[in-house]
């Protein structure tokens, strides 16, 4: 039998309805809160609860349906290559303090253009060396917005 | 009000008002025509542009991004058969077999006709209807307040598409949850940060909208490859004219399409993609005879209903939003957020209190709408070739904008980690047919829910009376749980036919 896409999707809400609420029970009862109907915990309390019968619903639901197949997974090579460019987005946030707005700017978009299959040498140089210094003059000299130089070498 | 229009028109006609909104069509054209980004994601890019700048144009720009958004799917609609948003869906029906006939000029013309007449028609029902009911509304209550915004996001709820009800629950939910995020506002207690005084502020919504549209949806496009390449735009356009017969039949499609499509947008949850299929159902059974057959073989009435009607729907969803501060589509949610970090207050007060912004963006349509068909129109032939354009460096350009856009906001590389967080968890959703605009609709109404709710509750001494003790209220309250019970009860009485999953879920 396979697992329904709508059973994964009800689960996973109830999981993470249950978390909240959890959390929700934990938020504490500020003083100048003392004998007040609706405190910071009321609505998330409410949202929990709410959360959970409706993703009970939905499970009830995925399994009295009958169970519809699910769609053609995507291949491994399009998976390896999302998760990558998952990576390098997480790289580039590392980097973006060290190396400054520039480099990092630059070593983000070649390494992204590489993963996506795009080798070109003049296709990878024009779309990233212009791309970077127009978007950085644009920012510091028409919006002045101040980018700073890397902490690397300042 | 005299004076306000004037005010508006004249900020809608300054030189920057109108080179920001050319610039928002012409993006907006472009980034509509990519399959597989909206307008949401379109202007979801455009904010951080906007924040460095009055908040008239902003709105003047976002605006325009939505119009060109809206054309730009009708122009991939259309040349190849791919339809960039949702909205635009019917007008492949009957656009690309006309485009197959070797007729793609005409179509374009028609679509871009329809889409100028229809939002022009509905802007000028947008000018008699917005101060109406912003005077109304003057007299609403916190409790009605609340009542409404829980009768939008229920609305959106039921208007999802069949089988996809407890999931835009779920999703509008996830929303409303992810905004109690940070430092409740009236009391000062710290909900749901774990100690990280990066989430005090709560998360913003621009962060949000970035990832889960702008950022899953390019990543969608590396995740899920067509398979098949889209077919080339054929370069022979055609003939761009309409003859005298053709306009004289499409004229009363247009007119009754306008007025549909102005209706159905103003409702919430029911936006571009309801008000273009039902305009289509709707003249198709008009039809009669020969007429009727030609539907789905490259009809001109079924390429002006549904371009028509999308585009006066997209006008008609500003009516909520200008006069009740409450959205009704997810792209209007994303305006509602922008105009919130703008420091302004939408609502009935907005005309009164910033009657500048109000006009600048009504006006700015009339504006919008002549743009987009005298400047876009004899434009598409050079903008469908940017189709061809390298989807890999495409998507890593997106992947940085977003990235950039979020950062140059707030200098901290928090929020890039959450992105990718977001990114995660929305290609997750998106895999289970989860539809996104419900959750962004639920972030940033969560916050105003909340409020609202609070106020009422303390007018009302603690009790929750205050949701049938007034007649507009009790009114408003009876309209939700409608909204509510008929697709559970729909959802219960389908449990044992077999569920359909659907495919185009962002049906805003």
């Amino acid at each position: 039998m396979s697992v329904s896409k709508d059973r994964i999707g009800a689960f996973l809400f109830l999981v993470f309805s249950c978390a909240y609420g959890i959390y929700a029970w934990q938020i504490p009862l500020l003083p100048t809160e003392q004998g007040i109907s609706v405190s910071a915990s009321t609505l998330p309390k409410i949202y929990a609860v709410v959360g959970v019968v409706v993703s009970l619903l939905a499970l009830a639901g995925s399994f009295l349906q009958q169970a519809t197949r699910p769609q053609g997974s995507s291949g491994a090579l399009a998976l390896g290559r999302t998760a990558l460019l998952l990576v390098l987005m997480v790289l580039y946030a590392l980097m973006l303090d060290p190396l400054g707005f520039l480099l990092a700017t630059e070593v983000f978009l070649l390494a992204g253009y590489l993963l996506m299959g795009e080798y070109r040498p003049k296709v990878l140089f024009w779309a990233s060396v212009p791309v970077v210094v127009v978007f950085w003059l644009i920012m510091t000299r028409v919006l002045g917005i101040y980018l700073a130089p890397g902490t690397l070498w300042s | 009000m005299i004076e306000g229009m004037l005010t508006g028109l004249s900020a809608a006609l300054s030189w920057q008002g109108i080179l920001y909104v050319m610039m928002g069509c012409l993006v907006g054209t472009f980034i509509g025509m990519l399959p597989g980004l909206g307008p949401i994601t379109a202007i979801a890019l455009m904010i951080p542009v906007t924040y460095s700048i009055d908040p008239s144009y902003g709105m003047i720009l976002m605006a325009g991004v939505y119009y060109g958004a809206i054309f730009g799917g009708s122009t991939s609609s259309i040349l190849i058969n791919a339809p960039g948003v949702a909205g635009t869906v019917a007008t492949s029906f009957d656009g690309y077999p006309l485009a197959r006939k070797g007729q793609a000029g005409k179509a374009l013309a028609l679509a871009a006709y329809a889409s100028f007449s229809g939002g022009t028609l509905a802007a000028v029902f947008l000018m008699v209807a917005a101060p109406l009911l912003a005077k109304v509304s003057l007299s609403f209550w916190s409790a009605d307040y609340f009542a409404l915004m829980v009768m939008g996001l229920t609305a959106i709820a039921a208007f999802s598409n069949r089988g996809q009800f407890l999931k835009a629950v779920m999703m509008t939910l996830l929303g409303i949850m992810l905004a109690t995020v940070g430092i409740d506002p009236s009391s000062g207690a710290e909900r749901f940060t774990f100690g990280s005084s990066d989430l005090l502020d709560g998360i913003s919504f621009l962060l949000v909208a970035m990832s889960i549209f702008a950022l899953s949806e390019a990543l969608s496009g590396v995740l899920r490859p067509d398979g098949k390449k889209a077919p080339a735009p054929s370069s022979k356009m055609g003939d761009l004219r309409l003859s005298k017969e053709e306009i004289k039949d499409v004229a009363p499609v247009i007119g009754r399409s306008s007025i549909l499509g102005f209706l159905i947008g103003i409702l919430p949850g029911a936006g571009a993609t309801i008000a273009s299929f039902l305009a289509y159902a709707t003249e198709r059974n008009l039809a009669r005879g020969e007429k009727k057959k030609q539907f789905g073989q490259g009809s001109l009435r079924g390429l002006a209903a549904p371009e028509t009607a999308n585009n006066a729907a997209c006008t008609g969803s500003f009516v909520p939003l200008l006069t009740l501060g409450i959205p009704g589509s997810g792209t209007t949610a994303v305006m509602l957020g922008a105009l919130i970090a703008y420091g302004l207050q939408p609502g009935p007060l907005l005309m009164h209190d910033n009657p500048d912004v109000f006009w600048a963006v009504i006006m700015s349509m009339y504006v919008g709408n002549v743009v987009l068909l005298f400047l876009n129109l004899p434009m598409i032939p050079y903008i469908a070739k940017t189709l061809a354009l390298p989807k890999p460096l495409l998507t890593v350009l997106i992947l940085f904008f977003s990235l950039i856009g979020v950062y140059l906001v707030s200098f901290n590389t928090f929020d890039l980690y959450l992105m990718v967080g977001f990114a995660v968890l929305s290609l997750i959703l998106r895999q289970l047919n989860f539809p996104m605009a419900p959750l962004i609709l639920g972030f940033i109404l969560g916050g105003m829910l909340e409020s609202n709710f609070r106020r009422a509750m303390m007018i009302a001494d603690g009790s929750i009376a205050f949701l049938w003790e007034r007649p507009l209220t009790l009114c408003i309250t009876l309209v939700s749980l409608a909204l509510l019970l008929v697709p559970l009860m729909d959802f219960l009485r389908g449990l044992k036919r077999p569920a359909p999953e659907a495919e185009l879920s962002d049906n805003l």
